[in-house]
């Protein structure tokens, strides 16, 4: 039994037209049993940004709490938010100072830029950052959520469009991974809103 | 998740059989995993192994192929030289095989069948290869999410209607709670004039509370 498998759960970004998309399950288990169907992985950090945390639930509530505490003291003491990429890399370094003892937890972030560019990382439990230009998955749905983002993902989708892709990149995967699912949150993030939608899935 | 060897297939499961007037019930959900894979969602582990006997399979997915495989070989032989066989033969064949090779298996089975002596009748087989005849029967990982639902739903002498609903409501529970079941749930009727197939695809699994 893998430590990382123990409450199961599933993360995926994508980057669109000046728009990204952040989508996770909502399933809290303990191995086989199902625990919750109300257990979100995502979380806002920023106005435009916002973090999923898929991996060892208590790990993720900390690191949850963890990030917030570090946004709000970088805000007091920078006076303005953080821009997606400094907060990659304070993930990054958070994770890194448990390099021999670490978070298990594989974070996705995802966001707009000070010139509503978008952005999209994620990282493995140690903090390698992995940049990527379309998408990022994480949690135990992983080698499903690859095999379907990469069959119907394309540049450029419009927030519609790109809410669509997401959505059924991520129900048709966690379908096949029996520690996903029971219901998914999606938020779509443009200049002007944020928009999280939750989604009726199979309960099994 | 014991008994099984890594990349081995599991039945993980919920399944279920339950006596009536005129024969049995059977049912099962439709997930098989490799690890947390979903290595096939729509699983047929309803097993004919004669023309009114038919077994729930829990488990390895190859140990339990294997054993229903034997027992139907076994059953179509005596069934050439001896006439019909009975439900009570076919579960004790079960049985010798669970229990003389414990040490190397991982099924879980129910027997569920209609033949003229008896009727209808259940026959649960645990792991250790143990045979216990009961008027309704759960198994697999599933199983232990219902027990006190099934307790407290179950009545002797319910109608082949009461009691294909209380098989959906009860397999439906369980999906929803064990990580190892899913999918669709497959039910079979069993009567002395034969079996009757029913099949109720994801969306018509009857929903309870979800939170």
């Amino acid at each position: 039994m893998s430590i990382m498998e123990y409450n199961g759960g599933a993360v995926v970004a994508m980057v669109g037209k000046n728009c990204v998309a952040i989508a996770c399950d909502k399933r809290l288990g303990v191995q086989a049993m199902t625990i919750s169907t109300e257990f979100k992985k995502t979380f806002q950090a920023t106005p435009k940004t916002y973090i999923g945390l898929p991996g060892l639930a208590t790990d993720v509530q900390t690191l949850a709490e963890k990030f917030r505490f570090k946004v709000n003291m970088y805000r007091l003491k920078e006076e303005r938010e953080i821009e997606p990429r400094a907060l990659a890399h304070l993930v990054s370094s958070t994770l890194y100072e448990r390099r021999f003892g670490p978070w298990f937890v594989e974070p996705v972030i995802a966001g707009l830029d000070k010139e509503n560019r978008p952005f999209i990382c994620s990282t493995d439990l140690i903090g390698c950052i992995n940049f990527a230009k379309d998408f990022v998955v994480s949690g135990t749905t992983s080698n499903q959520l690859y095999g379907m983002c990469e069959s119907l993902w394309e540049p450029d989708l419009e927030p519609e469009d790109l809410f669509e892709t997401i959505s059924q990149s991520l129900m048709n995967a966690v379908d096949r991974d029996c520690l996903s699912g029971w219901g998914a949150e999606v938020t779509v993030i443009t200049p002007e809103k944020i928009i999280t939608r939750t989604l009726r899935s199979r309960q099994d | 998740m014991s008994g099984l060897k890594p990349g081995e297939v599991n039945l993980g499961t919920s399944i279920m059989a339950v006596q009536f007037a005129d024969g049995v019930i059977i049912g099962a959900d439709s997930r098989t995993t490799t690890g947390s894979y979903i290595a096939n969602r729509v699983t047929d582990k309803l097993t004919e192994v004669h023309d009114t006997i038919y077994c729930c399979r829990s488990g390895s997915a190859a140990d339990t192929q294997a054993v229903a495989d034997i027992v139907h070989y076994y059953l179509q032989m005596y069934s050439v030289q001896n006439g019909k066989p009975t439900v009570p033969l076919a579960a004790t064949l079960f049985q010798e095989m669970c229990y003389q090779n414990k040490d190397n298996l991982s099924a879980g089975i129910i027997v569920g069948g209609w033949d003229k002596e008896n009727g209808g009748s259940v026959w649960n087989i645990p792991l250790g290869g143990s045979l216990h005849r009961q008027p309704f029967a759960i198994g697999g990982s599933g199983s232990t999410y219902i027990y006190g639902y099934c307790d407290a739903t179950y009545r002797d002498g319910m109608s082949k209607d009461e009691c294909i609903e209380f098989v959906k409501n009860s397999l439906a529970l369980a999906m929803s709670r064990d990580g190892s079941s899913g999918g669709v749930i497959r039910l079979a009727v069993i009567t002395e004039q034969g079996v009757q197939r029913i099949f109720v695809p994801g969306d018509q699994v009857p929903v309870h509370w979800e939170g």
